[in-house]
């Protein structure tokens, strides 16, 4: 769970030591990571952890206090054009020009890109299945046909990594399933880098492959998503009568002492692969089980993990 | 690296499609439409056969000067009055008649009258909203991360807002002259229209006077209209940058703006509004002479004064909009 890669590795987005304060308020502190070509990289964090205000300084939007961001090897504070070559983003909302139609705003910003651009958006209307209601004015959109316009505006540049900001916010399931898919087939098909902003584990773990988690400004853990879920489960939830002898038994297997929750609730961080021996102590120990569960592992619970029991 | 010219068109697209420019022009045209009406209805009323407009000259002249002799008028309105007897006075011995109405008259009068407010606080609607809009709609965002340089952005910006306010000033006349013509009719271009009246002392300076054809006269007059227009949608455009906020901007500027035709009336005094950027706006009447309000004002020094603001606020709207952090 290092941080501190080499930058020879190639990686098509850099985050140096980024930090920013507002005032006396530090958002951003000494935060590095390295996006690679064609990975989607999460970046999980509880809201107003600093994901935006990070955001913000990788696509040049807010200049950092210190540390730099390089893009394809260019540092974008110097090259700022060149860098942002190789970038399409959304930043926090698909914010696009409301009185214009799809079209016009597609054709807008494949005029700041020179090169062809133009000719691409036939293509991309079709990949994020709007060609029907490109003739149409932006606010007649939905959020998800905005959110997907903003992702199709992104691509016009053919850019080697997408930056996209939270973008299951405000969806419904259908949304964010669609933009999911969406993202996958970019980075398998295209070999396109994402680099997204989550405060929602769910999201991340479908989606990416590699996470980093930032919490107070700070980046805390990074590594392959189902690493970092492994190390912080959640305790096992039995319901069980007598709840007091339950609990007995289940302390010889549980990493902490177990808890009574309810008159026959227990609660026990028992690791996966003692739960059957768990339970059959239970039976043969002359107690009841109703049931037993799992919840999958919270942002909550990962930060306990990683912060060592600091709530967020 | 492209050319800037799409940045350009970009901006041009995006004015006209707003709402903004259209209302512009619906003014100009709603406002023109009325004062011709009024004007034509006033006409009609004047009962009896009108004077011959000699006689109606030397009334006005007797009347001032009746008006000076009271002893009640401050030091400033004994300056207009001195000098409005002398202009008045030109015209009848140079056999001109200072109030004949006609289309092209009425077209100069409008750029006259409008670089004083009108044209300016237009030029404050198109330019307040320019770069404010974008962060209020959070497209700002999306400009800013495309690989172009906010430097290049801000220019576009600009080269936009100086054809819109161009297209201001031109459809102004334009209608102008529409309404005017079909009131008034639209010939009486080359008749001679007399300027340079000048104050040195207690009289009137009558040496650096010209007589130019009217549609001579009227192109200068639209445009030095269009210079002060220019000079103020400069400094919109720079409290756009600061305030990102239409409301705010449009506000503060059209709050500078009325102040400054306040200031001249209360304070004339004060010498150090010849800095002020609003006490130059109404440049045609500099040029063609009513009484400056402030002693030592010459054209050249009230466009010079106008240029140098409008330089300073676009140098510091691009400084700004270069370095400032984008949080919207």
């Amino acid at each position: 769970m290092s941080l501190s890669e080499s930058s020879a590795t190639g990686a098509i987005l850099a985050a140096e030591s980024l930090s920013k304060s507002f005032g006396r308020r530090q958002a951003v502190a000494d935060v590095s990571f390295e996006v690679l070509p064609g990975e989607v990289f999460g970046f999980l964090g509880p809201n107003g952890a600093g994901k935006t205000t990070t955001i913000r300084m990788l696509v040049g939007l807010a200049r950092p206090d210190s540390g730099r961001v390089r893009i394809a090897g260019l540092d974008l504070h110097k090259d700022f054009a060149r860098a942002m070559r190789h970038v399409g983003c959304i930043v926090e909302s698909p914010d696009l020009y409301r009185y214009l139609t799809g079209r016009e705003n597609l054709r807008h910003f494949a005029r700041m890109l020179g090169d062809g651009a133009a000719g691409r958006i036939e293509e991309l209307a079709r990949l994020v299945a709007l060609e029907e209601r490109l003739e149409e004015p932006v606010s007649t959109y939905s959020l998800g046909m905005r959110q997907r316009l903003g992702i199709a505006q992104a691509l016009l540049g053919s850019p080697d990594v997408l930056i996209l900001d939270e973008p299951a916010n405000g969806l419904d399931p259908a949304g964010i399933r669609e933009i999911r898919h969406l993202i996958r087939r970019l980075a398998s098909e295209r070999g396109i880098a994402v680099f997204l902003s989550s405060h929602l584990l769910s999201e991340v773990e479908q989606t990416c492959d590699r996470v980093a988690i930032i919490h107070r400004g700070r980046t805390l853990a990074s590594g392959p998503v189902r690493e970092l879920l492994a190390a912080a489960e959640a305790p096992l939830r039995v319901t069980a009568r007598p709840g007091a002898r339950a609990a007995e038994i289940l302390a010889a297997f549980a990493r902490q002492p177990p808890r009574l929750d309810g008159e026959d609730v227990v609660s026990a961080e028992v690791p996966r692969e003692r739960v059957p021996e768990a339970v059959r102590a239970l039976s043969n120990g002359g107690v009841e089980i109703f049931s037993l569960e799992r919840r999958a592992a919270s942002l909550e619970e990962v930060f306990l993990e990683v912060t060592g029991g600091e709530t967020v | 690296m492209n050319a800037g010219l799409p940045l350009v068109e970009n901006e041009i697209l995006k004015l006209f499609r707003r709402r903004r420019f259209r209302l512009v022009l619906l003014i100009l045209a709603a406002l023109n439409g009325l004062i011709v009406f009024a004007q034509v209805q006033v006409q009609a009323r004047q009962k009896g056969p009108r004077k011959e407009w000699r006689v109606e000259v030397q009334e006005r002249i007797a009347r001032t000067e009746n008006w000076l002799r009271s002893g009640r008028v401050t030091d400033t309105w004994r300056r207009w009055g001195r000098f409005e007897i002398g202009r008045l006075q030109y015209h009848l011995d140079h056999d001109i008649n200072p109030e004949k109405v006609s289309g092209p008259l009425y077209t100069r009068g409008f750029a006259n009258a409008g670089s004083l407010l009108l044209l300016p606080l237009l030029a404050i609607v198109l330019a307040s909203d320019i770069v404010s809009s974008e962060f209020s709609e959070g497209t700002i965002k999306l400009l800013l991360t495309r690989p172009v340089t906010r430097s290049r952005v801000l220019a576009a910006k600009a080269a936009a807002l100086i054809l819109a306010i161009t297209l201001t000033v031109l459809a102004g006349g334009l209608l102008a002259y529409l309404f005017s013509g079909l009131a008034y009719g639209f010939s009486g271009w080359g008749a001679p229209v007399l300027s340079g009246f000048r104050l040195a002392g207690e009289a009137v300076d009558l040496s650096a006077i010209r007589a130019l054809p009217l549609w001579q006269d009227t192109a200068l007059v639209f445009g030095l209209a269009w210079f002060s227009a220019l000079c103020v949608g400069a400094i919109a455009f720079f409290t756009s940058v600061v305030l990102r906020s239409t409301a705010a901007a449009m506000g503060s500027m059209v709050a500078a703006l009325i102040a400054g035709t306040i200031l001249p009336r209360l304070a004339p005094e004060w010498e150090s509004q010849k800095y002020l950027f609003v006490t130059h706006l109404p440049l045609p009447d500099i040029y063609s002479g009513s009484p400056p309000p402030i002693e030592g004002i010459t054209l050249i020094f009230s466009v010079v004064v106008l240029a140098a603001w409008a330089a300073a606020a676009l140098l510091a709207a691009f400084g700004i909009f270069r370095r400032r952090d984008v949080l919207a």
